[in-house]
């Protein structure tokens, strides 16, 4: 695969602080990969960085096979959408798009040309001769993206591009990137704080922790195998179990003799975390024997999945379980057995 | 509500009679050929003439005083426009406390008496670069400083309107330089407030007297104070000219402002 842009051990420290280290990560061309993580963890400083709009301490940042380091934004050949309505409130959507063509010369026919066809890529064209606060966030952010691809760029770099926009909204232009991108084929870089959105948009999500890639890989494979209980925690739903680890394979909950196959841990016996996840539990008549007993003590539903909470007779804990709603025939207060799916589950140390 | 209209309607009518009266005394003391002694409520529309203004126009010291004068105000505005919007915009992106400073450092030629300021560039320059003393380009930076109140102010109403950095680096990341961010999109931007300081600028010069005295340059407000002794009706005629030409000015900067930012 062709490179698109590749991250080579990138370092940034404010002050005391390290924003960015160890940071490697490479995006091909076609690839949609999204820094994830909470606010702090790196994501915005690693895409400032690779505009040019900071300067690391060390480390290098390829766009193809080349080292742009050196050069200014202006130079590096790249596309980027901002969290902030960026649009230049005094230029119409028109000239908007035109502004990065107009900077590179490029002829009026050709300039219109290219307009009319990124307009329609976006769907707005209709809006052309508007001015920016004249049209809506959503709309913006959409001409937004077109003016960053308007000249052509080898990597897009996308910073929260949907946090100013309400819901509904968020999730339409959300899809309409990922429409675009895969229709431009360009290596893209989404920063965004949301694991949902992460997990819809990306070909590859790289969950960032304390300036740290913590984990690189597909949305299924970041969710289904989590590297470390941050990752568990940070993107999706996790139950947190404490637990006492018996044997290599075996765990049994704290307060309750019931043992419960894990998969294989190097972890030594003792203490210890279970992390699972609410879908990884099912619910079962009471007096399963395989089943731990407990009681539902609350029911969020959620149309397609039900929310259930149970607690677990004896171990003064509770549990997330997400069921479909179609098969639930439980109510609140009702004795339930409680079983594990755990060969997706994560012993950690506690 | 109707005590606090009346009110409005009393501290109004006491504002136009305090600025309108004086003005109307030097309207007809400059444009009525009529002796001053004689001036007198019933005589109010008889005996106009606009020949005081004429003859000052036709004085070769006046075309002399007003040209350097609106020249050296050309300069200062533009000069502010070029030097003072950059060095603003490089504060606000990259240092805080250059910006505190640049606030502070723009009030004190409020505080610091003009005869200072000359002092001090006199004694800086007399020896080491004599041409700022002798050429009234000299003036320029003077003049720049004067004015700074009301120019850095203006220009700092219309940068914090604007999300600067977002908008600078949307602007690099398009290809665009320094220059051309400058000129293509914070420059439209504030093209309001730009406006307004280089009017504000154009009308301290032309009432700048203190300095131009000092440094023996022969402006406009120096020429009025001349004219006084030789020429009193002319002189009055002019100065009332120079105070209608400065409110329509600020109208115009006001106006100006208003279309844009609607």
């Amino acid at each position: 695969m062709t490179r698109g842009i590749t991250f080579r051990d990138v370092r940034k420290t404010f002050g005391a602080t390290v924003a960015l280290t160890n940071f490697d990560v490479t995006v091909h061309e076609g690839e949609l990969i999204t820094l994830l993580g909470p606010s702090g963890c790196g994501k915005s400083t690693a895409l400032r960085i690779a505009a040019g709009f900071e300067v690391a301490d060390s480390g290098d940042i390829l766009i193809g096979d080349s080292s742009v380091i050196a050069l200014p934004p202006s130079k590096r050949g790249i596309g980027m959408v901002f969290q902030n309505y960026s649009l230049f409130p005094h230029l119409t959507v028109r000239e908007n798009l035109e502004f990065g063509m107009r900077v590179r010369r490029v002829s009026r026919a050709q300039r219109a040309t290219r307009v009319d066809e990124l307009l329609q890529l976006v769907r707005l064209s209709g809006l052309a001769d508007r001015y920016p606060h004249q049209v809506s966030g959503g709309q913006q952010q959409r001409v937004a993206l077109a003016r960053a691809l308007a000249v052509e760029p080898r990597v897009l770099l996308l910073d929260e591009p949907l946090s100013a926009l309400d819901a509904t909204v968020r999730v339409e232009v959300r899809d309409e990137i990922r429409r675009i991108q895969r229709e431009s084929g360009i290596a893209t870089v989404f920063v965004t704080h949301d694991q949902e959105e992460a997990l819809a948009i990306s070909d590859r999500i790289c969950v960032m922790r304390d300036g740290r890639a913590e984990q690189v890989g597909t949305p299924q494979a970041v969710y289904r195998y989590p590297a470390t209980s941050f990752v568990a925690r940070f993107v999706g739903k996790v139950n947190d179990l404490e637990v006492e680890l018996r044997s290599s394979t075996t765990v049994s909950l704290r307060g309750h003799a019931m043992e419960i196959e894990v998969p294989s841990t190097t972890l030594s016996v003792g203490e210890a975390r279970l992390l699972i996840r609410p879908e990884d539990v099912r619910l079962v008549a009471a007096g399963d024997p395989r089943a731990l007993p407990g009681t539902i003590e609350n029911l969020h539903f959620g149309g397609a999945t039900t929310s259930v909470e149970v607690f677990i007779t004896g171990t003064g804990q509770s549990i997330q379980i997400s069921d479909v709603t179609r098969a639930m025939n439980f109510g609140v207060g009702e004795e339930v057995g409680v079983r594990f799916d755990t060969d997706r589950a994560l012993v950690i140390r506690s | 509500m109707r005590l606090s209209r009346a009110l409005w309607w009393i501290v109004l009518v006491i504002a136009a009679v305090f600025y309108l009266v004086p003005m109307l005394a030097m309207a007809r003391f400059a444009f009525q050929r009529i002796p001053v002694i004689k001036l007198a409520p019933d005589n109010i529309f008889s005996k106009w003439t606009i020949e005081p203004l004429l003859n000052t126009f036709a004085d070769p010291d006046f075309r002399q005083a007003a040209l350097l004068s609106v020249l050296l105000a050309v300069a200062t505005a533009v000069a502010t426009a070029v030097l003072l919007v950059p060095t603003m915009v490089a504060a606000h992106l990259h240092s805080p406390r250059a910006r505190k400073l640049i606030e502070v450092s723009a009030v004190l030629p409020f505080v610091v008496p003009a005869i200072a300021l000359v002092v001090g560039f006199a004694g800086a320059f007399r020896n080491t670069v004599p041409f700022f003393i002798r050429n009234p380009v000299g003036l320029v930076p003077l003049y720049m400083i004067t004015a700074l109140p009301f120019t850095h102010r203006t220009l700092e109403n219309g940068l914090a309107t604007l999300d600067l950095r977002t908008l600078v680096n949307a602007s690099r990341s398009l290809g665009a330089g320094w220059v051309r961010t400058m000129v293509l999109v914070i420059a439209p931007n504030i093209r309001a407030s730009i406006a307004t300081a280089s009017f504000l600028a154009f009308t301290v010069v032309l009432g700048e007297f203190t300095i131009a005295s000092l440094l023996l340059k022969n402006t406009l407000p120096l020429y009025l104070a001349y004219a006084q002794g030789q020429n009193p009706q002319g002189s009055f005629a002019l100065g009332l000219v120079l105070v209608v030409l400065s409110t329509v000015f600020v109208a115009l900067s006001n106006r100006f402002a208003r279309s844009v930012t609607t």
